[in-house]
């Protein structure tokens, strides 16, 4: 069942001389199990958005439905707890968020606060740890002497000990190096491929969209502009441009050679098919 | 002329374990030199050595034929300014115009000046109408704005990006891109600028690549990019236009050799109209 949002508003402050309107009565309807990416500018509504999902933020008007939860303006906070267990967020700079003494404490944290026993919840850590790529002989270390890029991965790690269904990721590649990133966005393939979850993820990088979303999503200015495969949108650049987004290269080469005299198909993602149609352009050129 | 030299530097937060082994390089009068190596390989180390701020273990640096050390450490550091990477954390007034005053001060500028002074470079970053917005009211891109404007401000020969477009969202990055672009254009200053950004080095005048405190390769872009199995090695990215010109290869389309995106596409109209 696809997570939908219906008319959802919502109002910062609402009813203060300091309201300010964040989403704006949208709609829209994410597909279980894919990969989508939530795109726009800084302010547009996107974290404002995301954080709906698990009902840290509650409609001001309107309502969500995630997992067979509908939830709208007036819901009770107490009851919200199975759905915060199956919703995993991950925050901007997660690593922030670290505490504990030992990384097996710190991924087991949020297990045992969801009631689970403490030797339960150390084997998942230990568990999660590797699925995030770290080897068992970090668990007794402390979170702190890890870099930046193996601290996000302790954090997320984390979230995924709560085994949620939808994870949500708040710009996860952000100040990581470009190995880094890499790594971290082909685990969020392998949760979604192989573990089946339903990944939501906040990003600016259009490479990052093209080589690993399925759907994406642009929020500009409290509303949705756009939702579309990858495939439709990358076909025309006007709304990224718009945006002030700049495209993934392969793209921005299409779009400046069709501007120079090709004629390149639109439907093109892939630098082997790209370059293939170049070189038949240019062999056969009269 | 060479505006830095570092020879033999040697430099480790323990002794016992390295972080930087034995590098030697030098940086050109007005250069723009990047320097790039995945995350610990020693670029931020390397940069803080530069100022000052750490003291190496061996080895010689030596900025305008004048070599580092603790006599002549305040005559460098007014030569050299420093961008870091987080804007939250280099923010240190409680306006942009005391942010950018507090260098001033304490290069103890006579306050008559100092006005002056800080609605100069709040209008070369573009931040004048913002002097006396406080911190939390400012973007990422912003806050990096005022930094600059505050390194400019003490006029300096050299200044050294730390990741300074890294945390920031894409608009910010184009704006202090753009920004430092055109600061290097309208003056002599020395840039050097330790980035992810490989589209960047493309386009700068100098490469030094770092890997586990080494030095592995050292020269212009096309002599750097063009060793790109050994920058896949080092975990590093290599410019679109070089995955490119492989796939056209493959297709049976020889191009001239070039690392930028400009240069290809001009490469392939021609082809293109030759035929």
């Amino acid at each position: 069942m696809p997570i939908t949002f219906k008319e959802l508003t919502h109002e910062y402050n609402a009813g203060t001389p300091f309201a300010y309107l964040a989403l704006d009565a949208i709609d829209l309807s994410i597909t279980e199990g894919a990969i989508t990416a939530i795109i726009g500018e800084t302010g547009s509504g996107k974290s404002t958005l995301v954080q709906h999902l698990n009902a840290l933020l509650l409609p001001t008007e309107g309502s969500l439905t995630v997992l067979d939860r509908t939830i709208t303006a007036t819901e009770k906070p107490k009851q919200l707890k199975e759905l915060r267990k199956r919703v995993g967020l991950v925050f901007q700079f997660p690593e922030y968020q670290l505490f504990e003494e030992t990384i097996a404490q710190d991924i087991a944290f949020g297990p045992k606060n969801f009631g689970m026993s403490e030797e339960e919840a150390l084997s998942k850590a230990k568990e999660m740890l590797q699925i995030v790529g770290l080897s068992e002989d970090y668990l007794e270390r402390s979170p702190f002497e890890l870099s930046g890029g193996q601290k996000r991965r302790v954090a997320i790690a984390g979230i995924l000990a709560m085994d949620p269904e939808v994870l949500v990721l708040d710009e996860p590649a952000a100040g990581l190096d470009p190995q880094g990133a890499k790594d971290m966005m082909e685990l969020f393939v392998r949760l979604n491929k192989e573990l089946h979850k339903t990944v939501l993820l906040v990003t600016h990088d259009m490479e990052h969209v093209l080589n690993y979303c399925d759907h994406v999503v642009v929020v500009d200015n409290g509303h949705i502009v756009q939702t579309s495969d990858k495939l439709h949108f990358f076909q025309d650049t006007s709304l990224l441009h718009k945006l002030r987004i700049n495209p993934p290269a392969i793209i921005r080469l299409r779009d400046e050679l069709n501007q120079r005299g090709f004629d390149l198909p639109c439907d093109i993602l892939d630098t082997e098919v790209l370059a293939k149609a170049i070189a038949d352009e240019v062999k056969h050129h009269e | 002329m060479k505006k830095i030299q570092v020879s033999h530097l040697s430099f480790g937060y323990h002794k016992e374990n390295p972080v930087i082994h034995d590098a030697s390089f030098s940086i050109e009068e007005g250069s723009y030199t990047t320097i790039i190596g995945h995350n610990g390989s020693g670029k931020s180390t390397i940069a803080k050595l530069m100022i000052g701020l750490l003291e190496s273990d061996s080895g010689v640096i030596t900025v305008d034929g004048l070599e580092l050390s603790e006599a002549n450490i305040h005559d460098i550091r007014d030569r050299i300014g420093i961008v870091f990477q987080n804007p939250d954390n280099q923010f240190i007034g409680a306006s942009v115009a005391d942010d950018i005053a507090f260098g001033l001060e304490n290069h103890r500028v006579p306050s008559e000046q100092m006005q002056g002074i800080i609605e100069e470079f709040a209008d070369r970053v573009n931040m004048r109408k913002f002097l006396n917005s406080e911190p939390t009211k400012l973007s990422g891109g912003q806050k990096q704005r005022v930094a600059i404007a505050g390194v400019l401000a003490m006029k300096p020969q050299i200044i050294i990006f730390d990741e300074a477009t890294s945390m920031l969202d894409p608009q910010g990055k184009a704006e202090i891109n753009a920004l430092i672009q055109d600061i290097h254009a309208q003056s002599n200053l020395t840039i050097i600028s330790i980035t992810h950004d490989i589209e960047e080095v493309a386009h700068s005048d100098h490469v030094i690549v770092l890997d586990g405190g080494h030095i592995v390769l050292d020269g212009s872009p096309d002599e750097v990019l063009f060793h790109e199995q050994e920058l896949i090695d080092l975990r590093l990215d290599i410019p679109y236009a070089l995955k490119l010109q492989h796939a056209l290869k493959r297709q049976g389309l020889e191009t001239k050799p070039c690392t930028t995106m400009e240069g290809v596409v001009d490469e392939l109209c021609r082809l293109r109209l030759k035929n």
